[in-house]
Parts: structure tokens; C-alpha cells; sequence
């Protein structure tokens, strides 16, 4: 779980499985542009860790993701590790925004963006907002919001 | 008939990143359509207000050359004594408060001018149409909600700006 979450190349594929499995190694590495020997390794892992399972036992083999329920305490507060948190971390290696978020307010302070950008989704939030409620300055909250927009909008139902 | 486009925050944001290809884009058909985006004080303030900010690469935002340029203008200050002003600006209060599912209380003037400065806009007759371009869906839907019960129908129009807007934008969104 840990190298999931440090690992953003790893946290993408698994988000990739669990949003549209079964899929098969070949497929991930067409989708996702990532080399064939780094695919089997990173599906290995993940099986091995219980994430993935195998869901055909033919050549090519399949693989579905097990959604996961953990929890990353920081500092006494508890937050949710769930699929849209992975994927959020995943982007971190596309979207330097989330990765200088994460490197200035941890994986927690992340967890925490997310759920108001799910809120920033429906209507029901905005940056101003959100910038007091999380003590960010206006222009810091609305870019972690708009970098967040298409996670919460992809797992929209699943955040909270 | 006159119409003046009100941008917030989230529109400079949008704008910023590597490359600043939708800054460029937006600045082209704003000046293709001879048009500046007006820009209430609290949004001047959040743009320029943290350093911390600097660091990202959507913080990295070229709007100063648009001051410079012409095509974005600061407002005016929200004229309090103004009482459609301070009605409207109430009533964006508890409408945005509805919204969010907060209290009242926490709702401040930031959340609710954008509505005041289209209502001062309107009622002063400085313009015939407000377009609000932001992503602020509170307060866009408090000033399609609430102008409109004050006369203003068909006057205000609340634009959301995704990346789609800001990657197809052109002059013919602006005439």
C-alpha cells in the first residue's frame, strides 16, 4: 500500500484496473504508454498484495481490482485511502499542481482537497470557500480544485 | 446594447501552466472582439496575494500583461449604499449559504460580490447585459437565480469556465 502511493506510475495502472477492468497486460500497456516488462512487474505487485486478481485463468490472462477501504493516519486524523485518492496521487507525475500540493500538505491534506473538490463538482463549494475552511490562501485553493476537477469527476459518488 | 464580462479567479487559473496556450487564446479572441474582461477588487487581490502560490505552475499567471495590454480592467468598489447592491448581495448571502449547506455567517463579501458588482452594473445602467465568467457555481447560480427577481431577465448569464471553454474560446464568444 505504501509503494502505491509513492509510486505514482504504480497508483495510475492500479486507478486504470480498477476503472476499467478486466483488462489484460497488453491492453494496460497500450492505454497506459507504460513499457511491457514494468507492466507485468507492476501487475505482479498488485496481485501480490491482493489488489488484483486474476479473472481469467487463460492466456491472455485478465486482471479486475479489488476496491480497497484503508486509512492513512497523519497526525490523528484518520482520512479514507479510496480509488479516487489513488488516482488523485497518480496524476501527481502529469499534473505538477497536485505533486507540489502533496509535497506541501501531505497525502492527508490531499485526501482532505479531494472531498471539497468533489463538493467544487456539484456546485455545493467554492474556492473562497474552501480557502477557509482549509486555511489555504483563495488562488492556492482554487488551483487545487481545478487540478482535482477531473478526479472528482471521474469517481463522482465514490469520494466520500 | 452593451454587455460587460465580469471574470473571476478560476478564469486566470484556468489559464495558467505550462505553456499558457489558453491564456493566449483567451487574450486573442478578447482582443479580436475589442472586449476586456472586467475584474471585481477582491479577484485583483486573490491573484496577486500569495507568494506561496508562486509555486505552482497554474499560479504562474501572465494576467499582468493583460493590465498592461488593456484587456483586463479592475471595477470599480461595490457601492454599499447602493440598496439593490446590498439586497442583492443578501440575498446571494443566504442563497449561497443554501447551496453549500453552510451557515450564513460564514458566507463573507467575497462569496457574493461578484452577483453585487453585475447588480451595480445593471441597475446603474453602466451596461444592458452581464456575462459572469467563473468557476464559482454558488455564486453563478445566486446571479441567474436572484437578478432576474429584480427586473434584470434575460440580462445575466453565468458562463462556467472548464478547460473546454478556454480551449475553444474564440472573438464570436465576446460579440
Amino acid at each position: 500500500m505504501a509503494n502505491l502511493l509513492d509510486t505514482p506510475a504504480l497508483a495510475r495502472l492500479y486507478a486504470h484496473i480498477l476503472q476499467h477492468g478486466p483488462v489484460t497486460v497488453a491492453e494496460l500497456v497500450d492505454e497506459l504508454d507504460v513499457p511491457q516488462g514494468t507492466a507485468y512487474d507492476y501487475v505482479r505487485n498488485l496481485e501480490t498484495a491482493g489488489l488484483v486478481e486474476k479473472t481469467r485463468e487463460q492466456r491472455p490472462y485478465e486482471y479486475d481490482a479489488e476496491s480497497i477501504a484503508l486509512t492513512l493516519s497523519t497526525d490523528g486524523e484518520t482520512q479514507t485511502i479510496t480509488p479516487a485518492l489513488i488516482a488523485a496521487v497518480a496524476r501527481r507525475n502529469q499534473d505538477e499542481d497536485i505533486d507540489i500540493y502533496i509535497e506541501r500538505h501531505g497525502l492527508d491534506g490531499l485526501a482532505v482537497a479531494l472531498e471539497y473538490a468533489s463538493e467544487y463538482v456539484d456546485g455545493a463549494v467554492n474556492h473562497r470557500i474552501a480557502a477557509r475552511e482549509l486555511d489555504l490562501s483563495p488562488l492556492e485553493a482554487e488551483i487545487i480544485l481545478q487540478a482535482l476537477e477531473p478526479v472528482a469527476t471521474e469517481y463522482a459518488d465514490g469520494v466520500a | 446594447m452593451t454587455t460587460v464580462y465580469i471574470a473571476d479567479t478560476g478564469v486566470f487559473v484556468r489559464c495558467g501552466g505550462p505553456g499558457k496556450d489558453k491564456f493566449q487564446r483567451l487574450r486573442r479572441a478578447l482582443r479580436q472582439a475589442d472586449v476586456s474582461l472586467l475584474v471585481p477588487q477582491h479577484v485583483y487581490e486573490e491573484l496577486g496575494g500569495d507568494p506561496a502560490a508562486d509555486e505552482y505552475p497554474s499560479g504562474n499567471i501572465p494576467y499582468p500583461d493583460g493590465f498592461e495590454e488593456g484587456w483586463i480592467v479592475v471595477a470599480a468598489e461595490l457601492d454599499y449604499a447602493n440598496p439593490l447592491v446590498s439586497t442583492v448581495m443578501d440575498e446571494a448571502r443566504r442563497f449561497i449559504a443554501n447551496e453549500t449547506d453552510r451557515d450564513e455567517d460564514i458566507i463573507e463579501k467575497a462569496d457574493t460580490a461578484l452577483v453585487g458588482l453585475a447588480a451595480q452594473l445593471l441597475e446603474t445602467g453602466q451596461t444592458d447585459h452581464v456575462v459572469l465568467l467563473t468557476t464559482d457555481k454558488p455564486a453563478g447560480r445566486a446571479a441567474e437565480t436572484l437578478l432576474p427577481q429584480h427586473g434584470f431577465s434575460d440580462r445575466i448569464e453565468f458562463r462556467y469556465v472548464s478547460v473546454e471553454y478556454l480551449e475553444t474560446v474564440t472573438a464570436n464568444d465576446f460579440r
